[in-house]
């Protein structure tokens, strides 16, 4: 840690290689789009490097720190572009189609560690995942957008990510 | 993903029940892992792209810290925040804007369709307007030349010395323009076949009974000019050969298209 304060460039390539692929599979998931991803992930990186001092080890793992700007930056290009979509989901809450365009989920065989593991999730448990932290939609918002009550969605969501704990742990 | 505001009563009830914190802590690990597997190795040039903008960083280490929003906690995208906003203020603002740029647009539109007859009036004028310019230019230049020819032959030092065609080819006919003081010579074509493209007529001055080269001239549109020829002081008749482009040192005499003495 002493190293990456002082910006010890050694240590920050070795940082990269250990966290690139999980910060790009995020973005690529925010994004949907492959061909940004890499300029986004170049800037996620450069943001890490030049913010290193402001990382707080009492307050959480450098991994979750990473991530969360990874996932905020992609994010906001997200939101920068997908006015019109949600424009559309408010307007169409029944089309379905437009409902699988916006949560689009990459193909799967892509991913460096995808295993059996995830497939134990329902297509419908990893989608509640997908929207809440890909594309940082709220409780709410996920309820409009897969048109379900929003106490169904707490309750699957809650069964999702305690199944996705369950898988884990074995 | 949680609101700002759980997110707020999240992480007040983590410092005070470690329970929570716990709980809270498996589950972000849980959803780690779940990121961690959908990982995606990416291209290998954006590591080396990525140190060579660090090696261009200047001097970081002193550098103020830009305040960045991305490096805060978790984002939601909020739709709630539309809604907060008065929707009657909305859309009495709206119905406003509407009706005021219908009214605009039946303005501008009919104004547009007026300007739009007025530029292409312009236009076709200013079209006509150089096609009349660039014809004046050119009869300018015509009458240019012409003046120029009239006053090489009405200028009564110059001897007029027409060369009819000779015996085989009897149709054509040259003049030549010769000032035996200034030596200046100018040559008319009246009327000579169009030669091929690797060919060109040249004219020859006899001096003394020897040919001298006058230089080569062009058809053509050219040929209804006078062309200034090369200068000679002494000469007693002129003649025009049909020689390959670029002319000849001796004259070609079967191609001997027309030949004419100076008069006196």
């Amino acid at each position: 840690m002493q190293g990456l304060k002082a910006r010890d460039q050694k240590i920050f390539s070795y940082l990269y290689d250990q966290y690139s692929p999980a910060l790009y599979g995020v973005i690529v998931k925010v994004l949907n789009d492959d061909s940004s991803a890499g300029d986004v992930l170049q800037d996620v990186f450069m943001k890490i490097w030049r913010h290193l001092d402001r990382y707080d080890e009492t307050k959480g793992r450098l991994f979750t720190w990473m991530l969360n700007i990874a996932r905020n930056t992609a994010i906001d290009i997200l939101r920068s572009k997908s006015h019109k979509m949600e424009q559309k989901i408010r307007n169409m809450p029944d089309d379905v189609h437009v409902v699988d365009s916006l949560i689009a989920v990459q193909p799967s065989t892509d991913y460096l560690g995808f295993s059996r593991i995830l497939e134990k999730l329902t297509k419908e448990q990893r989608t509640l995942i997908d929207l809440a932290y890909y594309k940082g939609c709220t409780q709410e918002e996920i309820a409009r957008v897969m048109d379900i009550p929003l106490g169904t969605v707490k309750t699957r969501m809650r069964n999702a990510i305690n199944q996705l704990r369950t898988i884990l742990n074995k | 993903m949680a609101s700002d505001e759980e997110i707020r009563e999240l992480e007040a009830a983590m410092a005070q029940y470690s329970a929570v914190a716990e709980e809270v802590e498996a589950y972000r690990r849980s959803m780690e892992e779940y990121i961690r597997l959908q990982g995606k190795n990416p291209e290998t040039d954006i590591k080396t792209r990525l140190f060579t903008q660090i090696n261009n960083e200047p001097n970081l280490q002193e550098g103020e810290p830009v305040p960045d929003q991305d490096l805060q906690q978790p984002k939601v995208v909020s739709m709630q925040e539309t809604k907060s906003l008065s929707w009657k203020w909305l859309a009495t603002a709206a119905a406003v804007l509407l009706v005021g740029s219908l009214v605009l647009n039946y303005v501008f539109f009919n104004r547009y369709k007026e300007f739009k007859e007025y530029k292409d009036k312009y236009q076709s004028l200013l079209v006509s307007q150089n096609s009349i310019l660039s014809k004046s230019n050119l009869y300018k230049t015509r009458l240019e030349q012409m003046q120029e020819s009239m006053e090489i032959i009405q200028d009564p030092k110059v001897l007029k010395v027409p060369m009819p065609g000779t015996k085989a080819f009897p149709e054509a006919l040259a003049t030549v323009f010769w000032n035996p003081q200034s030596q200046e010579v100018y040559l008319k074509v009246n009327k000579l076949p169009e030669p091929t493209a690797d060919k060109q007529y040249q004219l020859w001055a006899i001096v003394d009974g020897k040919p001298v080269d006058m230089g080569v001239f062009e058809m053509g549109d050219t040929a209804s000019l006078l062309q200034k020829m090369k200068v000679t002081g002494k000469a007693q008749m002129f003649a025009v050969t049909l020689e390959k482009k670029g002319g000849a040192l001796q004259p070609t005499m079967e191609q001997m298209y027309v030949a004419g003495k100076i008069p006196g």
